[in-house]
């Protein structure tokens, strides 16, 4: 991290000659990755490595107040016509235009502030090789659509902070049993505006502790009247929690969300799927930091971890569909990251992936490697 | 509402303006009414701060890189060389902005240069904000060290 003492202009003000730097225009570039080796159990299914991720971030200040940010990702590290997987995006696009502490205003693609992950996924921020299926099937992460809103804290001591917009609808269209809302995301692809939705987070955090809530509420009907008609045709409502905490060696994180599709049994009619009326689970993890046994003056961090996660994509259904009890999924991940930096981290876990109906169940040995600068 | 928006985008300050701010931050570190004086140490100024005959001590004014924009901090010690606090003067950034909350910034007071401050040790992170944590510790860490490096040397007394 570079100092800028003494860099860039001094203001001169009376009668402190200090430096407080001026607005200067900068461009920053930083980026994250991870690559990971995935073996599940069974003679049939060989162990895979891929370049997951690929990110370049890319920032401007024009001045002290605007700001242009920004993440362009390769995933699976190529694309190529007609093979599955690969996939080159924009996970941010947005200006900034700072107010005050307070109040920032922001537009462009923008990521929802929902639950741990989607706003923070930089790969050494979290324990396991790949994101908590939770942060997959329930909360689509990295989920980003194109808005407008407003970010900041609350002045004072309180501690709190906020972020809100309003930004495209979710697509009913890609509403599915498995996955839930995740394939109606537009991500900012000639996305309909046809239902325009919000989403806000507040947050509260201490040394060591940071406690949000989030929401996202929006139509999903688009031009379809036969699923919904109105701004708010056939509502997503999600709510969810989160928290973590960190004390010495020990750090917690749990999650939760609620997502109910109340016209479920609509959408099911027109696109012919068995989405639930109501998605829901959550996860705990608690992770302990062996160096302060082994080596108790090193920085580093070799946290040990161990995750479970209850969610169920069909955890309601509509009239006209029987659950599908695969869908209870029930995740138990053990593992260890080691940490040279705060900012890379090389990962191994092992998954045990069960179900309500001990169907398809499986064991996955992972590793892998992560950065971010 | 939007007629109120529109108000506070044209008289808004710029945050890079806050001559206010410094001065709040010194009446809050050493009490309303102190004599400020400022000594030149090479190309940087360092604020002394006294009252009647008595030192109450200095603080100077550094700026570290968050993720992409520099974080000004204010950095005060007493006397003793001991950390009276940190402030977070201009914070330019839309995540990390934690690291002005008084809980966090409180883990430096009474340090000295000679102790060690490091992230995930002796300064509780914050999750969400650990670059903006991991800059304002490096700065507070260096701007103590070379203010107790300048008063030891009597560059600044």
């Amino acid at each position: 991290m570079r100092m800028l003492l003494g860099w860039g202009l001094f203001v001169l003000m009376a009668p402190f000659p200090l430096q407080i730097l001026a607005a200067q225009e900068r461009t920053t570039v930083g980026g994250y990755g991870e690559v990971h080796y995935t073996n599940p159990a069974g003679p049939k299914t060989p162990p895979v490595v891929n370049l997951a991720r690929f990110v370049v971030y890319l920032a401007h200040s024009f001045d002290d107040r605007l700001a242009f940010r920004s993440e362009l990702e390769v995933e699976d590290a190529k694309i190529e016509g007609g093979q599955a997987g690969g996939e080159v995006s924009l996970e941010q696009a947005y200006l900034d235009y700072r107010l005050a502490d307070w109040i920032t205003l922001r537009t462009g693609l923008v990521l929802p502030p929902v639950g741990i992950i989607n706003e923070t996924h930089e790969p050494p921020t979290f324990n396991g090789v790949d994101r908590p299926g939770f942060d997959h099937d329930v909360i689509p992460t990295t989920w980003r659509e194109i808005g407008v809103g407003a970010v900041g804290t609350v002045p004072g001591r309180s501690g709190l902070a906020y972020r809100v917009y309003v930004v495209n609808g979710l697509r009913a269209e890609g509403l599915s049993a498995g996955e839930g809302i995740r394939e109606g995301r537009q991500e900012g692809r000639r996305a309909s505006f046809a239902n325009p939705s919000v989403t806000g987070r507040l947050e509260w955090a201490r040394p060591g502790v940071k406690i949000g809530g989030s929401f996202w509420y929006g139509g999903t009907a688009d031009t379809n009247a036969a699923v919904g008609t109105g701004t708010f045709g056939a509502p997503v409502a999600l709510l969810s929690a989160d928290a973590r905490y960190e004390s010495g060696p020990f750090a917690l994180r749990a999650a939760v969300a609620n997502i109910s599709v109340s016209d479920a049994q609509a959408i099911n009619a027109a696109y012919g799927q068995s989405v639930g009326s109501r998605i829901a689970g959550g996860y705990l993890e608690a992770a302990y930091n062996l160096l302060r046994l082994l080596a108790p003056a090193s920085s580093q961090k070799v946290n040990a971890f161990v995750r479970h996660e209850r969610y169920d994509t069909q955890a309601s259904v509509p009239a006209g569909v029987t659950r599908d009890r695969s869908l209870a999924r029930r995740v138990t991940t053990l593992g260890v990251t080691y940490k040279p930096t705060w900012n890379t981290a090389f990962k191994g876990d092992y998954q045990l992936v069960r179900n309500a109906a001990g169907a398809g169940e499986s064991e996955v040995l992972s590793l892998g490697v992560g950065y971010q600068f | 509402m939007t007629l109120a928006l529109a108000l506070l985008l044209l008289t808004s300050q710029s945050p890079a303006a806050p001559p206010a701010k410094l001065a709040a931050s010194i009446a809050r570190l050493f009490g309303p009414g102190a004599r400020v004086d400022t000594l030149r140490v090479d190309t940087v100024g360092v604020l002394r701060v006294s009252r009647a005959d008595s030192l109450l001590g200095f603080a100077a004014v550094g700026n570290v890189l968050g993720k992409d924009q520099p974080i000004t901090f204010l950095v005060a010690i007493d006397p003793t060389e001991r950390l009276k606090d940190v402030d977070i003067l201009v914070y330019r950034e839309p995540y990390g902005g934690e690291v002005a909350y008084e809980p966090w910034r409180r883990q430096f007071r009474g340090k000295s240069a000679g102790d060690s401050l490091r992230v995930g040790k002796e300064i509780r992170s914050i999750s969400g904000a650990t670059i903006s944590v991991h800059a304002v510790t490096l700065g507070v860490r260096r701007m103590l060290a070379q203010l107790t490096a300048w008063h030891q040397s009597g560059a600044i007394r």
